[in-house]
């Protein structure tokens, strides 16, 4: 070999080796990174194991302690998971034998099961969706299912998860309700209507007896002595006071909600026509303590509202000035009316009773003892509430609220 | 640039040339490593440049000429190194167009401070391709020899013609077309 070639020999050499070195740096620098790395990727990967795990034993809480029933089906409606309540409603579980949502729906919802499964898969949801299903033991129960679908990370719909609830006894009641409130409405009718004829046919014959005690007398002219002649117009008043209850109770059996209609009325107008309609004492001042708002509702209703209760002020007075004052407050929703007077009074023990129908408390040939319920009925078909103050002997104030606009 | 590519020139001009001429050029050359080249490392493309014109002078070959059949060369190290890779084309057209928007994506994966030169597409139809080359570099030669290598690859081959828009070689149209 000459001098030459082994020069380059060995200058090769020499660069091999040195190559050799750098790319062992090289790669054990590589190595050490990829190392770090890897711890990098092992803790993150823990966290991400951590997470998971803390999500998927949320769920897992969630899915077994939820009390509606709730399943999650695939794409089919093939059942794969449902909790203990699904167990529950539908008596099947799924371990024993597979399951499709859309073969336990009842044979003539079958369509509509697979239409709600389409709209699902388009809309993503499906909410309250109510279906008939079939259980196990051969029971069709009414459920209202919501549900949605489970996409994976590209978006893609895997799965749909739905809650079921077992609607059938609250279907049922509901049910029940409606056809309760249609008897409640004929009966109601029928009452009304049967007041009515009540009430006409009692007066006929009162109106006869009438005629017949005017021709008993007529008759008998200058025959009846002085206790015969008194205890006929014992009759006569018997027989007015008698029509007048007649009267009252049609007017109470008149008064429900449906009366109300809609109309604006200004109380201040209301105010001046019962102060003209009512005999007021020379003694007795009655004044309205501020301008009077307006209200919606039955004009007559509200009229006889507040002549009840302020001819009973009148009627009860007992001093020598006697004083009633209407006055009002309001109270956002309701407005709240007062009407004091200071006459007789009423005792505690009779707050209740007096708004109760034929309770009066005096033996008053005016007073027929249905004014009061009469009163307390209107102000219940504004919603509102009637309470009194009263202390015997100084005067009473009857409160009553009635809601602005129904 | 990758020492890969200076370690696979070497080995070539010592397969065509002798150790000797590898010794002559290294020896002739300015090179900061002292000619010390290992496929991991990472190099300064002066000392390619230089190794280059030292083997242009010593065996008289134009560096465009020395260039290309060197590309020629590496393709076939692609082909051992990255089989899959090549797996996934099956028209040499079609792989050339995805240089920009596929290739260079996947190699700046391996090697993240890569710096690549730009193919971008001016015209494509199924049997021809023009594209621009802008590259720092002026490397268009070793280009057109992956280029030449890629249609034997797929058992074809093209007429390539290139148009240096700047004298430098730094911005090249290549023009090509699939023999038929």
């Amino acid at each position: 070999m000459t001098k030459l070639s082994v020069e380059i020999l060995e200058r090769a050499l020499k660069r091999e080796r040195a190559a050799r070195k750098q790319a062992e740096r090289i790669l054990e620098q590589k190595a050490r990174e990829l190392y770090t790395l890897t711890q990098e990727l092992q803790f993150s990967n823990k966290e991400l194991e951590h997470m998971v795990w803390e999500k998927t034993s949320e769920l897992k809480g969630v899915f077994e302690n939820i009390i509606d029933a709730f399943v999650v089906m695939d794409l089919s409606g093939k059942v794969l998971k449902m909790n203990d309540a699904a167990i529950d409603l539908l008596g099947y579980t799924i371990a024993n034998e597979p399951i499709n949502l859309i073969d336990i729906v009842h044979p003539d919802e079958k369509q509509g099961i697979i239409d709600a499964f389409k709209l699902l898969y388009v809309n993503g949801s499906v909410a309250n969706y109510q279906v008939k299903v079939i259980t196990k033991e051969g029971k069709t129960r009414l459920v209202d299912i919501n549900a949605s679908i489970i996409y994976d990370e590209k978006d893609k719909p895997v799965a749909a998860q739905g809650i079921v609830r077992d609607i059938t006894e609250f279907k049922c009641l509901e049910n029940q309700k409606e056809i309760l409130l249609k008897k409640l409405e004929k009966s109601n009718d029928e009452l009304q209507e049967y007041a009515h004829v009540v009430s006409h046919d009692l007066k006929s014959p009162l109106r006869s007896i009438y005629a017949l005690v005017d021709w008993i007398k007529e008759d008998n002219e200058g025959q009846f002595n002085e206790e015969t002649l008194h205890n006929f117009s014992l009759i006569d008043i018997t027989l007015e006071k008698m029509e007048q209850l007649i009267s009252d109770v049609l007017d109470y059996s008149s008064v429900t909600s449906e009366n109300v209609s809609a109309a604006e009325v200004d109380l201040n107008i209301v105010f001046k026509d019962i102060y003209q309609i009512l005999y007021l004492p020379d003694h007795i001042k009655l004044s309205c303590i501020k301008n009077l708002p307006s209200i919606k509702g039955n004009r007559s209703r509200l009229q006889q509202l507040f002549q009840n209760l302020i001819s009973n002020a009148i009627r009860y007075c007992d001093k020598e000035e006697g004083l009633i004052d209407l006055d009002y407050k309001d109270q956002g929703e309701f407005y709240q009316f007062s009407i004091q007077d200071n006459g007789i009074g009423i005792a505690p023990e009779h707050h209740e009773k007096i708004f109760k129908i034929f309770q009066s408390l005096h033996q008053n040939k005016e007073s027929t003892g249905v004014g009061l319920s009469i009163v307390k009925k209107i102000v219940e078909s504004y919603q509102g509430e009637i309470w009194l103050e009263s202390a015997l002997g100084e005067g009473t104030t009857f409160y009553f609220t009635l809601k602005k606009e129904l | 640039m990758k020492g890969i590519v200076f370690t696979e020139l070497l080995d070539l001009v010592e397969e065509k040339f002798g150790l000797g001429m590898v010794d002559t050029i290294i020896e002739n050359s300015e090179l900061e490593s002292g000619g010390v080249y290992t496929a991991v490392g990472t190099y300064s493309f002066a000392e390619m440049l230089s190794l280059l014109k030292s083997l242009s002078a010593a065996t008289g070959i134009s560096i465009d000429d020395l260039l290309e059949v060197y590309a020629e060369h590496f393709f076939s190290v692609v082909e051992v190194s990255y089989p899959g890779f090549l797996a996934q084309y099956n028209d040499p057209i079609e792989m050339l167009a995805s240089i920009e928007n596929h290739i260079h994506v996947e190699v700046r994966k391996i090697y993240p401070d890569a710096e690549l030169p730009t193919f971008d597409i001016e015209e494509k139809t199924d049997k021809s391709l023009t594209m621009l080359y802008t590259s720092s570099r002026a490397m268009y030669s070793f280009g057109r020899g992956l280029m030449n290598k890629t249609f034997e690859h797929f058992n074809s081959s093209a007429t390539i013609i290139m148009e240096k828009l700047k004298e430098d070689g730094t911005e090249v149209r290549f023009i090509i077309t699939k023999n038929d």
